[in-house]
């Protein structure tokens, strides 16, 4: 008996460790363990072993079934498994056809930069503010001390719609909105459309602004200065250089121009910054108090400054964009390379 | 502005500054220089000789060979010109030479003789006939007798000056002339201002014996006028055609260039008539009559009107005042006595009138740019000096000055500021000395004691008022180089302010996001466009969008009107795509439409921001647009409902509005309207969606509540129904919410069927119906009963037949 049930063991477990597929394992277990398989009708025949050795015999029985049970699930995994790997040979694919699905549209690259000078202006303390497009003589000029006499107000330079009513020249009348309605301390960002008298290969008829203000107690020039920098650094990395130009806006006093490490040559050099390696960053200055003093704020407490980036340019140079003409084209061609 | 180096150093002493360092401390002190002009930058490698000697060329008939003296040197030069004799001076361009008109000199061999140059002409020396005699002819140039042989010849002619054009700000108007940027180069290198010499001599008489002026115009706030006799007219010494040459004027006569050297160096302009034209011996300035008409130096004629202010005399305008002379008294060549006018012109007026006729004299400009009441004193008696100093005629005793403005002349106002608030402003403490030097260096002159900055600004700086202004100046002549690498901290003594964004932009910044997932690419369009957009888009008369704001003075038509409507300029855009062959396109803007309140336009219009949405693509539908309208709204917390579409450039049966509780309409999405496409040259489907955003972003903001999920499991039963066309799918789902009580959960529409053997104008909807219970796991029975109810409630409500 103990011979017998050896014997099924050895053969047993040679059987499972050569089978190739589930199907002939599975017969295999059919073989041994299945209802009428060797090792049961041995199981079966206990009943004729003499009692004495009943026990010794059932050991060895239970541990010969046991054993090939582990064989038969170890094989059985090894199988399934290598039928898995099989499965997945079949299912490669070529990986360089295209993709499916919606293909990501993209921003313009105006809507890009404008976030990004918020989400600066905004971290350093600024609210974003909007104020009309269309706007009166008083908030684009008067206040801002623009004379009635400058060319700016004739009608050669600016979109009038009434005498007194006009698409505004600049972003600048945020700034006394700003005065207007808010109490310092305060600090203002106001992005926005503008619109001149002027359509030609390099000037678009309408383009876009920034207009920022600053109103506190003791705030210099210095700390303007500083606050330009740390923007600058922001938004071109830290190697930018600076460098400052005495300018004049009717409403600044100092009034400056900031230019930066220009952006499309680094620097180098190129037909863009004349070989300078300095584009124009920003123009602004301390505000002037006449101008404080128009809009209601004491200027004998208060004191502040003003600036604003045209964008358009800074977005041109940071995109390489070839022509301003492009920003409002519409181009998918060039829209798509936004990306 | 332009000024020369020479002219400079007549008044700052320049011999220890270089052209270029002077360039760049000019333009660090807000005077940018935007070109530097070497006068002698065609002139090098050439020389004043004497021609000594004129042989036949040996092989060549139509060439003379001409030995040429140069002082140290004789050299051969052959030439064809015809006009050389021997005895004549000439330019000589020698090896290296590189002439105004691009040839490089070299010496050559010519047809077996050598030559070591070139004689030159006028052209190819840069200069004209105006500049000196024989310049302007076909010919080798011949130089006056008295030159010095050997010598350069831009030392020569005196064009070894060096032009500096500079941007004059517009606060500076006194700095457009070469005394005012002097001052100014004093100031910046410690220097001290030279005066220009107005001492003259006079020959007795009265000048009101022979004119007079009346002033009967606001726009003329000072008028001075000199009378000068036997004058000689001849061309001006050739340092003064020099200095004008370098400015870019051109040399006429004496008694012109003096006019145009006052110009420049004083920057007043000023005006010199032929007192034999003067009807009647009299100057009369005036507005000009209606239809009056004059006859100008640059050979127009002008109609005028009462907007113009002229010179005329008795009967008749002379001058255009402050822009250009008339023909009809300028100086001419039998020119025997001169009136010069020295006057003060409106600016505003000026400008207006110069831009009317487009007419940009060197006169207008100044003028444009404001010059100063005092200005007129300094600046004839300085052309009179030159008068003398040329011996070009007699002047006659006594100026007529009348001055018809209450300014009070040659008055300096005291300021008393606060030295403190200065260094304040900039945020850089200098020193006092260092700020009085500055201020006295600009001729501001200026006292501290303790904190009180006490300053008195020449009566010519109008723009000095407060310590900004003064800061200003102490800054620029300090350098503003202190902030090029400026450290620290910003804002160290001012409060901290906290940064908020604008609700709007956020809230438009997440639609974005959804349409740029969705494949949409953002574009930026004008808001201006042609009148004819409402047209194009089928806009009914009557409707508010009819009602437009119109620019007064429009760039052109497409730009002339304030758009009311956002379609316009996507569809052009999708027109301009399809054009030059782009397809599959998916664009939105967010823009503003204006929106006024009455017209003409008393008070500000709405400004209505505006998200807009085409799409051009094969394959795309209604509800495809549907739900990325949809994924927008979900951002939000609007309550809707949808109803068929009133919007006239929409496809009226494939369209919808947006509905908010309040009844209002946010917006619009559907097919565009067939005329539509047709009016903008699109043959192919486009989808539209337009939301009002400002209605958006005034909704609170959406709350995200959330409830128990049910522990029992949900059960799923699908009914086909057969209804008529026109019963909608949200009268279906409607009916069959409500009628399946509390155990309802959800339904969804999977599945619309249309087929002949349904019946005409049938279709079949399929409809999956979700049930669940807070409280139990619902039997086959409680769902049987439910799904029963709703086809009994489909039937007797839309004559719905399961299918």
């Amino acid at each position: 008996m103990k011979e017998k049930l050896q014997e099924i063991q050895n053969k047993g477990v040679k059987e499972i460790s050569s089978a190739t597929d589930l199907k002939v394992l599975d017969e295999i277990r059919v073989k041994y363990l299945g209802k009428a398989g060797e090792l049961t009708q041995i199981l079966r025949g206990m009943k004729d072993v003499p009692p004495e050795e009943r026990r010794v015999v059932g050991i060895l029985a239970n541990s010969v079934r046991e054993k090939m049970e582990i064989a038969l699930s170890e094989k059985l995994a090894e199988l399934e498994n290598a039928k898995l790997l099989a499965d997945m040979e079949k299912e490669k694919i070529d990986i360089t056809e295209p993709s499916t699905g919606i293909k990501r549209g993209a921003l313009h690259p105006l809507t890009r930069f404008n976030n990004k000078f918020i989400d600066l202006c905004v971290e350093m303390g600024f609210t974003v503010i909007q104020t009309p497009e269309i706007e009166t003589d008083y908030y684009n000029f008067e206040a801002l001390n623009v004379p009635k006499n400058h060319p700016a107000r004739d009608m050669q330079d600016s979109l009038y719609i009434t005498d007194s009513i006009l698409m505004r020249t600049h972003t600048s009348p945020a700034q006394v909105h700003a005065m207007e309605t808010l109490k310092p301390p305060f600090k203002i960002v106001c992005p926005g459309r503008v619109y001149r008298n002027d359509d030609d290969s390099s000037h678009s008829p309408i383009f876009n602004q920034f207009e920022a203000l600053v109103i506190d107690e003791n705030v210099s020039l210095k700390d303007f200065m500083i606050m330009v920098k740390e923007m600058a650094v922001r938004l071109y990395g830290k190697d930018v250089k600076m460098r400052v130009r005495p300018a004049f806006f009717p409403f600044t006093e100092p009034s400056i121009e900031i230019d930066a490490t220009c952006q499309m040559c680094q620097g180098k050099g190129c037909s863009l910054c004349k070989g300078t390696g300095f584009s124009e960053f920003f123009g602004g200055g301390i505000v002037n108090p006449r101008i404080l003093e128009m809009s209601g704020v004491d200027s004998k407490k208060y004191s502040g400054f003003a600036f604003g980036p045209g964008i358009d340019r800074s977005v041109m140079v940071t995109n390489k964009i070839p022509n301003i003409k492009y920003l409002f084209r519409n181009d998918m061609r060039f829209l798509k390379q936004m990306r | 502005m332009k000024v020369s180096y020479k002219w400079l150093n007549d008044f700052v002493d320049l011999s220890d500054i270089s052209v270029e360092v002077l360039a760049e401390k000019l333009t660090n002190s807000g005077f940018e220089v935007e070109e530097v002009i070497y006068q002698n930058r065609f002139l090098h490698d050439v020389y004043v000789g004497k021609i000594t000697k004129i042989e036949k060329h040996p092989n060549a008939d139509k060439l003379v060979v001409c030995q040429v003296d140069l002082k140290d040197r004789k050299v051969q030069i052959i030439t064809s010109a015809t006009n050389v004799f021997e005895g004549a001076l000439v330019p000589v361009s020698l090896e290296g030479a590189d002439l105004a008109n691009g040839v490089k000199i070299k010496p050559t061999a010519m047809r077996g003789v050598s030559s070591d140059g070139m004689f030159c002409s006028g052209e190819e020396l840069g200069i004209d006939e105006n500049y000196i005699e024989g310049a302007g002819i076909n010919g080798i140039l011949i130089l006056p007798k008295d030159f010095e042989v050997g010598q350069k010849i831009e030392d020569a002619l005196m064009l070894n000056d060096v032009t500096f054009d500079i941007n004059v700000t517009p606060n500076r108007p006194d700095c457009n002339s070469v005394v005012g940027i002097a001052r100014e180069i004093c100031a910046m290198f410690d220097k001290k201002f030279k005066n220009a010499d107005i001492s003259y001599k006079t020959v007795g008489g009265n000048v009101k014996d022979y004119v007079s002026v009346e002033v009967l115009t606001k726009n003329c706030p000072r008028y001075m006028a000199s009378y000068i006799k036997n004058i000689k007219l001849e061309r001006s010494p050739l340092w003064i055609r020099s200095r004008l040459n370098a400015v870019g004027i051109k040399p006429i006569n004496n008694m012109v260039d003096i006019t145009n050297y006052v110009l420049v160096e004083q920057g007043q302009p000023m005006h010199a008539f032929d007192y034999k034209y003067l009807d009647g011996h009299k100057i009369v300035v005036r507005q000009a009559n209606e239809n009056e008409n004059i006859a100008v130096l640059n050979g127009n004629t002008y109609n005028l009107d009462k907007s113009v202010m002229v010179i005329s005399d008795k009967d008749k305008p002379v001058v255009i005042a402050g822009v250009i002379g008339g023909t009809n008294s300028c100086i001419n060549n039998d020119t025997k006595e001169t009136v010069f006018e020295c006057a003060v012109f409106d600016l505003k007026s000026v400008r207006l009138t110069a831009k009317k006729f487009g007419l940009r004299t060197d006169s207008s400009a100044r003028y444009e740019k404001g010059v100063n009441i005092n200005s007129p004193s300094t600046a004839l008696k300085r052309a009179l000096h030159l008068v003398c100093q040329l011996g070009c005629g007699e002047i006659v005793d006594g100026i007529i000055d009348i001055v018809n403005s209450d300014v009070t002349l040659e008055k300096s106002e005291t300021l008393s500021l606060s030295y403190s608030r200065v260094c304040k402003i900039l945020g850089v403490d200098i020193p006092k000395e260092r700020v009085l030097k500055i201020l006295n260096g600009l001729d501001i002159k200026s006292t501290i004691e303790g904190d009180v900055l006490r300053c008195v600004p020449p009566y010519i700086r109008e723009d000095i008022k407060n310590e900004n202004d003064i800061a200003e100046e102490v800054i620029r002549i300090y350098g503003y180089d202190v902030y090029n690498d400026v450290e620290g901290v910003a804002f160290e003594n001012s409060a901290t302010t906290i940064g908020q964004y604008e609700p709007r932009l956020v809230m438009e910044n997440n639609f974005k996001n959804v349409l740029v997932d969705s494949g949409f690419y953002e574009t930026l369009n004008y808001s201006l466009y042609s009148a004819s957009a409402c047209d194009k888009l089928l806009i009914p008369e009557g409707d508010e969008r009819r009602k437009v704001i119109k620019i007064a003075n429009p760039i052109s038509e497409d730009l002339s009107t304030a758009r009311t409507v956002m379609a316009h300029a996507l569809l052009l855009d999708i027109t301009y795509n399809l054009s030059v062959g782009n397809k599959d396109l998916r664009l939105f803007e967010i823009g503003k439409v204006y929106l006024p309140k009455s017209l003409p336009l008393t008070e500000l219009p709405v400004e209505n921001n505006r998200l807009s949405i085409a799409v051009c693509e094969n394959g795309f539908d209604f509800f495809k647009l549907k739900g990325i309208v949809e994924n927008i709204l979900v951002l939000t917390s609007l309550e809707y409902k949808i109803e068929r579409s009133s919007e006239p450039y929409l496809h009226s049966g494939v369209s919808a509005d947006i509905i908010a509780k309040d009844g209002k309409k946010i917006g619009s999405f559907g097919k565009l309207h067939k005329l539509v496409l047709k009016n903008y040259d699109i043959s192919q489907d486009v989808y539209y969606a337009e939301l009002d955003c400002d209605y958006l972003v005034q909704l609170p903001e959406k709350k995200y509540e959330t409830k128990e999920v049910s522990k029992y499991q949900a059960v799923e039963r699908d009914i086909a129904v057969v209804v008529d066309e026109k019963v909608t799918n949200a009268e279906l789902m409607s009916a069959t919410k409500s009628s399946c009580g509390k155990i309802f959960y959800d339904v969804q529409l999977f599945d619309v069927y249309r087929n002949e053997a349904l019946g005409e104008n049938k279709k079949s909807m399929a409809y999956k119906i979700t049930f669940m219970s807070d409280e139990k796991t619902l039997t086959g029975d409680e769902i049987n009963v439910a799904v029963n109810k709703v086809l009994k409630s489909l039937e007797f409500r839309y004559g719905a037949k399961l299918r």
